[in-house]
Parts: C-alpha cells; structure tokens; sequence
C-alpha cells in the first residue's frame, strides 16, 4: 500500500460545498424562491473560486495536471476494454473532461438563471430554456460521474469517494511503477 | 482491413466525440418524451405522434450503444497492435483476435493472450497490465484451458497452425 496526498482541502471543501448547492437547488428548493437565487450566486462564487485555484492552487489542483485530451480519454478507455490497469494519481482524462463539463454546465446553468431575473429578458423564453436543458444535462453528469466513480474505484482497486473526503489516495502495491 | 494506428486512434477519437453529441441529444430527447408522457397522461394511447417520437429516441439510444461496443473493439485491437504500422502483422492481429473470439477468451484474457504471443514473460506482462502475477497466471491458466492447450508452446502452436490455413484458403481469391 502507498498513499499519496492528492486534495487539498480546498478541492474538498470545493467539491462538496458544490454537491450542497447543487443538491439543495436541483431537488429541495422551491425554484421561485429567493433562496434558490442566493444558492444560485454561492455556486457562482465556487465556480470562480475553482478557475481561479485551478490556476495557483496545488499540484493535483491545477488544469495544467490534468488538460483537458480526448486522445487521454481514449486511452482511458482502452485500459477499461482491455483489462489494463495503470493508476492516475491525479485526475484520470474521463474524469478531467468531466470536470471541465461540469464546470461550464454550472457556468451555464447560473447565467442562464440570472438573465431570467434580470427585468431587459423578462418575459422572454430562451433563457429559461437554456436553463431546463443545461439542468438536465448536469443531473445526467451528475449521476454518470457517480457512476463512473463508483466503476472505477472496482476497477482500480483504490478507494476514490474516500479519497475526496481525506484527501489521500491509497494505491495497491502491484501499482504504479512496480 | 488493415490501416495505420495513428489513422486507427483519430478514428476512435473521432467516435468518442461523435458519441458524446448523440448521448446529449439522447439526453434532451429521452426527457422530453418523458414530459410529453406526463402531460399527455392517460391519452398517450391514442397519440400516434408520440409513438414514432419514443421509437425514435429508442433508436438513438440503441444506436449510441452499438457505437459504445464498436469503439471497445477497435480500442482493443489498437492496443494489440500497439505501434506496429505493419500491415501485414495488423492482419495476422486480425485472425488471432478472430480466433480468440472463437475461444471465448475475455477481453483481459485476449490482450494477455496478445503479450504471449509477443514473447513476455509472465512478470512482464504484469507490469504491462498493472496488475499482480498471479492475477496474470490465472488468466493464463483459463487460456489454455479454452484453447485446449497445456502450455505457451501449444497455444502458439494452434495459433500458428490456423494463419498457416487462413493464408491458404486466402492464397486462390488473392491470384
């Protein structure tokens, strides 16, 4: 076994003040209310937050660990058809993509939501629109990221849901390098 | 037939894209067919329209699947090949594949398989793989097991023999 500090914990505190928000905007909250609105501009705020940690932050924090590469993702892909396993310490490239698609979706789904407030696109409907299909889109990210989570930490053996909480990844010995 | 991995990997790149639009588009339209369902309610029945709509996004749906199955296969076949731009081991890769199909070997044990026939040993193939030897004998073990072979020798023996036949048969359509 070999655990290796990969969150900081401003990644975690990012990453699940974002599930609260998300959460409590998406299923709880009334979408009328006032509340929903000051939900809304707490995940602008982490979202702003996150480029801009993803720019100073840590190692494992910042896009230059993990750019955006769909040949990563194929390759990614072809460790699962073919039943390799080498570890990513970091971010995986299926997993960066869908942070980066998670990340603009959230962009997406605030400004959408803020132009529908604002009294020049009252009364107009494309606005709410965007804001219905970009929810859509990030409930269906948000179940497909579980999911690959989940899939992925049977496939590589290492614990990842646990990692984002403590911030350390532990690998299995016949892992990474050796 | 046979075409160079670097065309093979822009070709599985391109897939991927092209299937990540479809699973938006799927998105969009599986929800909407739901609402329509619920707005419609119990005279959904009689609605032809929403029919063909759900037959639609079934397709659509089918279809992204089909090509989910199509990009792992053309992913496992590239990682064979690995960086050979030889054509004529891509097609002697091809009946080996063909042939391990007909084994029934698993995906895992058709890319072992591949490493064996390219001479590793099995620690090699481990590190290879990432994984541990003994994960690497059992599915040797079960290679030969459905090959009916005993050891590395026969497996390749067999291997040997069918490219020898298929090369034969193929020999009168190619003159």
């Amino acid at each position: 076994m070999k655990s290796i500090k990969v969150w900081d914990p401003a990644v975690r505190l990012f990453h699940w003040s974002l599930v609260a928000a998300f959460t409590a905007n998406a299923l709880i909250l009334d979408d009328d209310t006032k509340l929903h609105q000051y939900v809304g501009y707490v995940v602008v705020g982490l979202i702003a937050f996150r480029v801009v940690w993803g720019l100073v932050g840590s190692q494992y924090a910042r896009f230059s660990s993990f750019p955006p590469s769909v040949t990563g993702a194929t390759g990614q892909l072809a460790e699962m058809a073919t039943g390799r396993k080498h570890i990513h310490v970091g971010h995986t490239p299926l997993g960066a993509l869908m942070i980066y698609n998670l990340l603009f979706t959230l962009a997406v789904i605030t400004l959408s939501g803020y132009l529908m407030t604002t009294d020049m696109f009252w009364g107009v409907e494309w606005p709410e629109e965007v804001h219905k299909i970009s929810i859509t889109w990030a409930e269906f990210s948000v179940v497909l990221h579980i999911a690959a989570v989940i899939f992925e930490s049977r496939r590589t053996k290492v614990n990842l849901p646990r990692a984002m909480f403590t911030g350390v990844k532990v690998l299995p010995e016949t892992q990474g390098g050796n | 037939m046979a075409f160079s991995s670097r065309i093979s990997r822009r070709k599985a790149a391109g897939l991927l894209i092209l299937m990540t639009a479809q699973v938006f588009c799927a998105v969009f339209f599986v929800t909407d067919v739901i609402s329509d369902y619920q707005e419609v309610g119990v005279d959904a029945v009689a609605h032809t329209h929403l029919y063909i709509e759900t037959l639609a996004t079934l397709s659509l749906v089918l279809a992204i699947l089909f090509e989910g199955n199509v990009l792992a296969k053309m992913l496992r076949r590239q990682a064979h090949l690995e960086a050979s731009l030889n054509n004529a081991r891509a097609a002697v890769q091809d009946i080996m594949d063909e042939q391990f199909e007909q084994w029934g070997l698993t995906p895992s044990e058709q890319d072992i398989a591949t490493f064996l026939v390219k001479g590793f040993s099995t620690a090699e193939i481990a590190e290879l793989r990432g994984s541990a030897e003994g994960t690497v004998k059992t599915h040797l073990n079960s290679i030969y097991r459905k090959s009916g072979s005993r050891n590395r020798t026969e497996v390749l023996s067999l291997l040997l023999d069918c490219i020898m036949v298929t090369g034969d048969k193929s020999a009168p359509t190619q003159a």
